[in-house]
């Protein structure tokens, strides 16, 4: 055996580690999720019919049960999901992109960082939701009122996240990047936003729930025709209780499937690289 | 496979030392060699003598304040695939698999995937590592590691290889294996080799000739020709007399400790 071979003792001991674990593991995971909600659900109807408090106040689950199916029946529970996450999706998209790049940006140059971080960091502590009234005047009560807001949130919580992330990149992983010939752009493809990855891809899981919770509200404020938040609030207006509690039910299901399927999809690619990139 | 030199080389720092008042700081100065085609040269010095620094421009990732380094006779400005660089904290990039790393110099230079896969497997096979192209580098040791950073080095084919310390971070064992393994590939491909190390046994036991960089500003006070025939032993009496001279050379500035 010559010098050049590794040890070959050392070489073996690689374990291998389940990422996941199978289908036992996902079979426990599903029974801690299921169980807390399901304790939950049986305690509510409870409560709700033996408190005597009216159903206008607390609905039973049943009836919050019956009042999504009805509203499934109608086929308005499909259309305003569907215009709620049309609505989600469009910003998200437009905002990350915009956010990436601006974040890239202020994270490598320090002109750029100097300039925007100051204004950056102005308009993150006003909240989206204030906005609104602005978003109002300038595009009145239009869908453009709700979009422009969520972008424009989507995209400082993504530049946020992806100027910390690429800063935090380890100058030798730069250094080396140069070396072996990514210079310029491809610097960025290659380096950059590989290495800042894991905090890109939190900066877009905060950009979809805070865009998701903003866009509720959003629906409620302005005059669209169709969306989870505008049935809410004109199941308020009706004095249909079982419809609101619906209503709030589905948006929190929404906002936990896309985290679950983000937080699956996106980050099993980021795994890969072990959520950190010091060396 | 080339030749590097380096021609009355100077570098200066500006130091802020209070609000109003800067400080030049002279890292080295004037220092003039000559690294011919498949030559391995070690340049010894302790640390912060400056010599981190003259692999950096020579690696194009600094820029000198006086002077010059030619690589292949063209003057260097730019990091560039005509020289590679095996850095002491490896510098792997951990979203890449091993082949991957390897082959990241080639995707640079608009090698086609297959024929880079090819040519990256070839080295990751050089320096021991067959069966490892795809496990991701956070797994693999230290020395393993390194192996890594120097097939990435070496699969870009280049004129010259720039090795600054690379052994430094290793424990004493993985080091001396590193250094048996180094000397063998060395021995296969024969590149023109820049070495840097604060390890007077090591620069002997791999280079044709060391240089002593020593002084503030550092110069290159001291230079030796090893001559022992390949592979060396590292209880050769005449490896002894040599770290003798090293250390004296090295002993003759006070203001420089042996590490």
């Amino acid at each position: 055996m010559t010098a050049i071979d590794p040890d070959r003792r050392m070489a073996s001991a690689h374990e291998e580690i389940k990422i996941g674990g199978g289908f036992k593991a996902g079979l426990v995971n599903f029974t801690f999720l299921a169980a807390p909600i399901i304790a939950i659900l049986l305690l509510w109807e409870a409560v709700a019919r033996l408190s005597g408090m009216p159903a206008a106040l607390l609905p039973p689950v049943t009836m919050i049960f019956a009042a999504v199916i009805r509203l499934t029946e109608q086929g308005l529970l499909f259309g305003d999901v569907a215009s709620s996450l049309a609505r989600l999706f469009v910003s998200v998209i437009v905002g990350s992109v915009v956010g990436t790049a601006a974040g890239v940006v202020m994270g490598y140059f320090r002109f750029w960082e100097k300039t925007l971080s100051g204004p950056l960091n102005f308009l993150l502590a006003i909240p989206g939701t204030a906005m609104f009234p602005l978003s109002m005047i300038w595009f009145g009560l239009t869908e453009m009122a709700i979009i422009s807001i969520l972008i424009y949130e989507v995209a400082l919580t993504v530049t946020l996240n992806t100027w910390t992330g690429v800063k935090s990149v380890d100058n030798s992983l730069i250094r080396a990047g140069r070396a072996f010939g990514a210079n310029g752009i491809s610097l960025f493809w290659r380096v950059l936003i590989p290495g800042a990855l894991p905090s890109i891809i939190t900066g877009y899981r905060q950009a979809f729930s805070r865009c998701w919770r903003i866009l509720i509200v959003a629906e409620m404020l302005v005059s669209v025709t169709s969306g989870l938040g505008y049935r809410i609030y004109w199941g308020r207006e009706y004095f249909n209780s079982d419809v609101v509690y619906g209503g709030l039910l589905v948006v929190g299901i929404i906002g936990l499937l896309i985290e679950r399927v983000l937080l699956r999809g996106l980050e099993m690619a980021t795994i890969e690289r072990w959520g950190t990139v010091r060396e | 496979m080339g030749e590097l030199r380096v021609d009355r080389l100077g570098k200066a720092y500006t130091l802020r030392e209070s609000w109003n008042r800067m400080r030049e700081l002279n890292v080295f100065r004037d220092i003039s060699f000559t690294i011919r085609d498949s030559e391995f040269v070690s340049v010894i010095g302790t640390s912060g003598c400056g010599k981190s620094t003259l692999l950096s421009i020579a690696g194009g990732l600094s820029q000198p304040t006086s002077g010059e380094i030619l690589v292949d006779g063209r003057s260097v400005t730019q990091p560039g695939l005509d020289r590679g660089i095996v850095f002491q904290e490896f510098a792997l990039f951990p979203w890449l698999t091993v082949l991957g790393n390897v082959a990241f110099g080639l995707k640079s230079k608009g090698t086609p995937k297959a024929e880079r896969e090819r040519i990256a497997a070839h080295y990751v096979r050089l320096v021991g590592l067959g069966g490892f192209e795809h496990y991701h580098p956070h797994r693999p040791s230290g020395g393993m590691k390194q192996r890594v950073s120097l097939a990435r080095a070496l699969a870009i084919e280049p004129s010259v290889l720039l090795m600054d310390e690379p052994f430094g971070a290793l424990d004493a064992q993985t080091r001396e294996a590193m250094q048996n393994a180094l000397a063998e590939i060395w021995m296969k491909t024969r590149n023109t080799i820049m070495f840097i190390t604060h390890d007077i046994r090591e620069a002997i036991y791999l280079s044709d000739r060391v240089l002593v960089l020593s002084g503030r500003p550092a110069t290159v006070s001291f230079e030796l020709t090893v001559g022992l025939p390949r592979p060396r032993s590292r209880f050769d009496p005449v490896f002894q007399k040599l770290e003798s001279s090293l250390e004296a050379a090295i002993g003759h500035n006070p203001a420089l400790a042996a590490e």
